[in-house]
């Protein structure tokens, strides 16, 4: 398959410690499948990296892990990697997924208007939750996975080839299946339902429905 | 006088608003905590601290609450193909 996926993941507190390690996930399924990824991980999350990085490898899709705003998305330190109405044009022509909060509410269609070819993530806070004692682990985290799990869903589709839209609604798809099994279950995890059920209705596809890897 | 009236009843609607989202955030696991974005991460107990509190971080949890009962009522889980928004 060709295209490239460029990946942002800083890990400086207990969040961004979570999607860390859940993107290493989306880094590796890449890699197996012959994918060229650019990995900007924990202090090389920084915007000097990130637009030098863009600008000479021009990779067609961006995943990035951090915190966000409805104008902006951050890396490492909250430094702004990404800000509507300072420098959205450097994800001209490209794909983006936006693990963040906010970030699809402003920046998301400024990028579009911008020339980004499309752009998914949540247009208000993007909410998960954990079991305190799995930060060493977070990948056993069966709470976090609730959350998490369906978000990497959106990759893994991108990645086996599907189109921005099939990729959303993949997603979509196992956000409600993770919901529906917990209204059947008796797990105290049942009263997370509220909070994934906001992520799932907060979660857009922006720009070209049919963009692809 | 009606305006003091109208006022109160507001005030009265958003209390028993915050009342009931205290209520179902008492049964949030004790040993589990949510990251809410850049705000950061909270126990059960700072949540419901928060929302007592009238916060920008206890409005968004009284949001994210009532949203879920809004479409509780909207039949949400009688959908056989809910999806959500698609801009």
């Amino acid at each position: 398959m060709s295209g490239t996926l460029l990946v942002t993941r800083p890990k400086y507190d207990d969040t961004t410690h979570y999607l860390f390690y859940w993107a290493q996930e989306i880094i590796n399924l890449a890699r197996e499948k012959g994918i060229k990824v650019l990995d900007l991980d924990i202090e090389r999350a920084n915007k000097n990296e990130f637009e030098s990085m863009v600008a000479k490898m021009r990779p067609s899709f961006i995943f990035l892990n951090g915190h966000g705003d409805a104008d902006r998305i951050t890396g490492v330190d909250d430094e702004t990697l990404i800000q509507a109405g300072k420098n959205e044009e450097v994800i001209k022509n490209k794909s983006v997924y936006a693990l963040s909060c906010s970030s699809a509410k402003e920046l998301g269609p400024a990028s579009i208007d911008a020339g980004a070819n499309a752009y998914l993530g949540y247009n208000d806070v993007f909410i998960f939750s954990y079991e305190s004692d799995k930060l060493s682990k977070p990948l056993n985290d069966k709470t976090a996975e609730l959350f998490l799990g369906p978000s990497n869903q959106l990759m893994v589709s991108i990645l086996k080839g599907h189109t921005a839209k099939e990729s959303y609604d993949r997603s979509q798809k196992c956000f409600l299946q993770n919901i529906q099994k917990l209204v059947t279950s008796e797990s105290s995890d049942a009263s997370l339902i509220p909070y994934l059920l906001w992520d799932k209705m907060h979660q857009v596809c922006l720009g070209n429905k049919n963009a692809v890897l | 006088m009606n305006q003091d009236k109208e006022k109160d009843k507001i005030e009265n609607r958003e209390k028993e608003k915050r009342e009931l989202v205290i209520a179902r955030l008492k049964i949030l696991p004790s040993d589990k905590k949510l990251s809410v974005g850049s705000s950061g991460d909270f126990t059960r107990d700072e949540l419901i601290e928060h929302v007592e509190k009238k916060d920008e971080i206890g409005k968004k949890i009284v949001e994210v609450q009532m949203e879920y009962l809004r479409l509780l009522k909207e039949g949400f889980f009688y959908e056989r193909n809910a999806i959500g928004h698609e801009a």
